[in-house]
């Protein structure tokens, strides 16, 4: 009897140590922006507007909000104040970006790698970012999965920048980068038709996958050898059954078409085309399909696919009615995709508030969270951004910008040294300017492999 | 009838090995070598018989490899090899908690023609839990005697390999004459860390991550498909046979823990994420930055071996016009240095026991790592506590070893004065009853051997055919901060920063030494290792993480100018 209690005393301690660890929450801030101009995205733009954030969600929209107890109030009279930025499309942050060793790896995730304590993060929230979409790289067909993260910068912990209830994403790539990491391997996919072969090949085993243990499970009490398990089919019959979003690095609009094909002949509806420099030759067919797009403003130029490209796409994508994104792909560029976000004003006439979409609800909608982010709506997530001038414009400077009611950057405290962990025994020389932009691309890791055989076949 | 059948029969298995040990102490021994007796008594001695605790001119008897009385009213043998303990201090023997002590690196396995890199065989996939660490064991490693040296006396040894290289095993510090005599204790963990292979899967913690979930899962499946099949085969396919998810059952029973080599936060934050998921019993080695998960650690049970990898503290720029912002980002170095320097009182504060790891560290660092700890509130004790009684609990050997306690082993060490202190020199070292007896140099703190410093001190210039050419630079060895230390340059302005060498070993003109560097976001390790010959080196230079050997050669000589 004795034991009996003491197990279960154990059992309730080891529940409530669980749940303790579920619940590692991030702090959540209470916050009234008063008498800005609120460019709400979904609901037009509010002059001399007050926003009320109460435990990381936006409580009241409107003139002279009453102030309640401790709540830290900021006057930001003559401020622009934006849901904040959402990159879909970003390598910050992670400790490896493609296991490219593999043309299918759909069981290795993003998740895995996160690193909290990467500088990049603080530079992203100085421009107004506030959530990213950490991509693996497009070395693969089938890459890894992504994670959905909030910029909680200032925890060692990864899990702290969980953006909690986004849906589970993947990447694939077409294209040169696959088609050529399989050439210097000399396995498949060495062309492009070898990549259709290749995702249809792999929904096709995921099927039997399914259908092997749909007959195990099916009649239990018979005495049955297990089939084996395979995280990377569980995952193919994730993507198939709908639970996980396809995000598709492309460029060519014949493999966007291609694409569309295949996805429709496995009963897959949702998809992202990351990059999609030629989307805007098949704008009809993705809108038809349902299909989103996100897309560089004006980045082009460092390849053959890459060649029919157009500063238009943006606006073109937008008024065919397909949802598009801005994205940065770099560690440089995430810290002004408002400047990203304007080019399409300069090249296609978008309107503002078509404009701060491409970087805000539209992003949000391809990542599956326009529930909680993208738009200043009254019961969705306290991230937001406060401008000096127009987003638009380009004296814009960043001012602040908040994640659940949080402040993580303020312009007027901002330290020089934002590192959260120092290697003791690292030198200190002159300071020089370091770009991180090669390290935040899709082929980082790719290049390393790429070292390795340069190195071996010299041999 | 059937009784003494019985009886003869267990006497005739048991008779040869009777005659076999007799053997041993019977056969003669021309090179005069063999002890005259394996009874020591270490008299008028200061004893520190545990962490915490001390006799005052006590006397230890170590009779066989056991410790027969310890105390101060002590009946000494007559056949007792006496040690006039006077002015020594006689401590447990200390228990190295993780480490590659004693185990050969294998050479570099040649890249399979015609590799499937998505799939590649096991073996160059770094997938060898089956493999024992006593497949690497070998008597000769010099390592085994530079630790013996300062004081250890158990080393719990980790093969070398990839991401899951193999079972671990404890073993005894001695010179043994085969690899059997060495091993105290085998399979105690499957070892498992985040090295990927070289241009094939798994090639990283992204692959290694997803690998783990896999092979964990389907060792689970393989174990009851296995128990089904063996209790009643008839009409069941056979279960593939496969010998890594036969490795993991011990495993999945939760009889053998994991030990994962993760050295930084974010590689102890994947390991316990794993074992989270997957509920096996979870050990950390090689932990450097523990501070950040001491909570985490402590509610997952994860028995931790922090690396005694420990920072130089780090020098401040003296230049009197240095910037306000080289000022500021001094000041924030020392405060990590800090940080990792208290993380040792701070895990105890939580009452985290812990043991010590010296993977890839420089022997001769270490006890000065120790001294360097007492200004951060982790006293003598404690260091004894995590080189003895803690990890002996944690690697289950608490029975055996840990503690001088009559019935123990006779694992032991002697040193010229309190041993945590820089005056002091190890004088002998008991392993498993045997007495290695060290050479001490008056006036002289440093371990550093005469052949050491003549044919090794000073500075050296050496050459790297690497695949984009040659690439040359110094190697600068020096005795002067009282440890052997060595530092590598590069000529080239554009190369490498000067580069300290860790685990750098110098015996019988065979030197080896791994250092470090960042290749562009990739930490890589060089392991190089060769023989000396007079003023010339001849070795090699081995990446493992590029699967890579190529020559190096040095010649010992003045700097050109």
């Amino acid at each position: 009897m004795k034991t009996l209690r003491l197990t279960s005393i154990f059992t309730i301690l080891m529940l409530l140590f669980s749940i303790n660890d579920a619940k590692a929450q991030a702090p959540k801030g209470d916050v009234l922006i008063q008498n800005a101009t609120v460019l709400t995205i979904t609901n037009g733009t509010l002059e001399n507007t007050d926003i009320l954030i109460e435990d990381g969600k936006i409580k009241n929209i409107g003139k002279d909000l009453r102030q309640p107890n401790n709540v830290t109030v900021i006057d930001a009279e003559g401020m622009f104040v934006m849901p904040g930025i959402i990159d879909a499309h970003s390598h910050i942050a992670g400790t490896s970006i493609n296991e490219g060793t593999s043309q299918v790896t759909a069981e290795v995730s993003m998740e895995d790698v996160v690193n909290p304590m990467d500088v990049s993060i603080y530079r992203a929230l100085a421009g107004g970012v506030t959530s990213i979409h950490l991509m693996h790289g497009s070395a693969n067909v089938i890459g890894g999965q992504n994670e959905t993260m909030k910029l909680r910068y200032g925890t060692t912990n990864p899990d702290d920048l969980r953006f909690e209830g986004a849906p589970r994403t993947i990447k694939f790539a077409l294209g040169e980068n696959p088609t050529r990491g399989g050439r210097q391997r000399g396995i498949q996919p060495q062309t492009r038709m070898g990549v259709e072969a290749m995702i249809r090949n792999s929904f096709n085993d995921a099927i039997k996958y399914r259908e092997a243990w749909a007959d195990y499970n099916s009649n239990r009490s018979n005495r049955k050898i297990a089939p084996e398990f395979d995280l990377r089919m569980e995952t193919l019959v994730d993507i198939l059954e709908g639970e996980i979003l396809v995000h598709c690095h492309s460029y060519r609009a014949d493999e966007i078409y291609m694409l569309m094909r295949v996805f429709s002949d496995f009963g897959i509806d949702k998809l992202t085309f990351q990059h999609a420099n030629e989307a805007y030759k098949v704008a009809p067919e993705l809108a038809a399909f349902g299909a989103s797009a996100s897309i560089f403003s004006d980045w082009w130029a460092y390849k053959l696919e890459v060649y029919y490209s157009t500063a238009y796409n943006a606006a073109i994508l937008t008024r065919n009615g397909v949802n598009t994104s801005i994205n940065s792909d770099s560690g440089e560029l995430i810290r002004h995709l408002f400047h990203e976000a304007a080019k399409s004003q300069k090249y296609g006439g978008l309107s503002d508030n078509e404009a701060l979409a491409l970087i805000t609800i539209n992003p949000a909608m391809q990542l599956g969270i326009d529930n909680c982010v993208g738009s200043i709506e009254v019961g969705k997530d306290g991230d937001i951004a406060i401008f000096d001038k127009h987003p638009l414009s380009t004296y814009a400077i960043p001012q602040m910008t908040f994640v659940d009611g949080v402040k993580y950057f303020d312009i007027n405290t901002d330290e020089a040294d934002q590192r959260i962990m120092i290697d003791p025994e690292s030198t200190i020389e002159d300071v020089v300017i370091f770009s991180r932009e090669d390290f935040d691309m899709c082929m980082h890791e790719e290049s390393l492999v790429n070292f390795y055989e340069l190195v071996n076949e010299e041999k | 009838m059937k009784l003494l059948r019985k009886f003869t029969f267990r006497l005739f298995v048991l008779l040869p090995f009777l005659m076999a040990s007799t053997l041993v102490i019977a056969q003669s021994d021309p090179t005069g070598k063999s002890p005259v007796t394996r009874t020591y008594a270490i008299t008028k001695a200061t004893i520190i018989p545990s962490p915490g605790a001390k006799i005052d001119s006590g006397t230890v008897i170590i009779s066989d490899g056991v410790i027969t009385a310890i105390g101060t009213n002590v009946t000494i043998p007559s056949h007792a090899e006496v040690i006039d303990g006077t002015d020594l201090w006689v401590y447990p023997g200390f228990i190295d908690a993780m480490s590659n002590t004693g185990a050969n690196r294998p050479e570099p396995m040649e890249r399979p023609d015609n590799l499937f890199t998505p799939d590649p065989p096991n073996d160059y996939a770094g997938v060898t839990p089956h493999i024992s660490v006593i497949e690497q064991l070998d008597i000769t490693e010099s390592s085994i005697s530079s630790m013996r040296k300062i004081g250890f006396t158990v080393s719990h040894t980790i093969p070398h390999g990839r991401m899951l290289p193999g079972k671990s095993s404890l073993i005894l510090l001695s010179d043994a004459e085969h690899v059997d005599h060495l091993i105290l204790k085998k399979d105690v963990s499957t070892v498992s860390q985040f090295v990927g292979a070289p241009g094939a899967y798994p090639g990283n913690t992204l692959g290694i991550m997803a690998k783990w979930r896999n092979i964990y899962r389907n060792a689970e499946l393989s174990k009851r498909n296995t128990e089904l099949y063996a209790s009643n085969p008839t009409g069941l396919a056979r279960p593939m046979n496969d010998r890594v998810s036969e490795a993991f059952y011990p495993v999945v029973e939760k009889s053998q823990p994991i030990l994962f080599n993760a050295s930084s936060l974010l590689e102890a934050r994947r390991a316990i994420q794993l074992q989270k998921e997957m509920g096996f019993n979870l050990m950390i080695g090689n932990l450097e930055q523990s501070w950040e998960i001491i909570d985490e650690l402590d509610n997952n049970n994860v028995s931790v071996f922090l690396s005694l990898d420990i920072p130089e503290k780090p020098e401040e720029n003296d230049d009197e016009d240095k910037s306000e912002e080289v000022a500021n980002l001094e000041a924030r170095r020392l405060e990590f240095y800090n940080r990792h320097m208290e993380q040792f009182a701070a895990l105890k504060a939580a009452g985290i026991k812990f043991g010590f790891s010296t993977h890839g560290v420089t022997s001769s660092k270490i006890k000065k790592n120790f001294i360097a700890l007492q200004e951060f509130g982790f006293d003598s004790t404690d260091a004894l506590a995590a080189l003895t009684t803690h990890p002996a609990q944690l690697l289950g050997i608490d029975a055996i070893t840990g503690t001088l306690e009559t019935g123990k082993m006779g694992n032991a060490l002697v040193s010229t004065g309190p041993y945590f202190s820089s005056d002091s020199d190890v004088k002998m070292v008991f392993v498993n009853g045997d007495k290695y007896d060290f050479e001490i140099k008056e006036n002289s703190s440093t371990p550093v051997s005469d052949e050491v410093a003549s044919v090794l001190i000073g500075t050296w210039n050496y050459s790297l055919t690497t695949p984009e050419g040659e690439q040359t630079g110094k190697w600068i060895f020096s005795t002067e901060t009282g440890a052997l230390t060595g530092v590598f340059t590069s000529n080239d302005p554009s190369g490498l920063a000067d580069t300290d060498m860790e685990n750098l070993n110098f015996a019988n003109n065979s030197l080896s030494y791994e250092f470090a560097f960042d290749a562009g976001g990739q930490m890589l390790t060089v392991f190089v290792s060769g023989d000396i010959d007079g003023d010339t080196f001849v070795g090699t230079a081995t990446i493992d993480a590029f699967n890579m050997s190529i020559p190096i050669t040095a010649t010992k000589g003045e700097p050109e100018q």
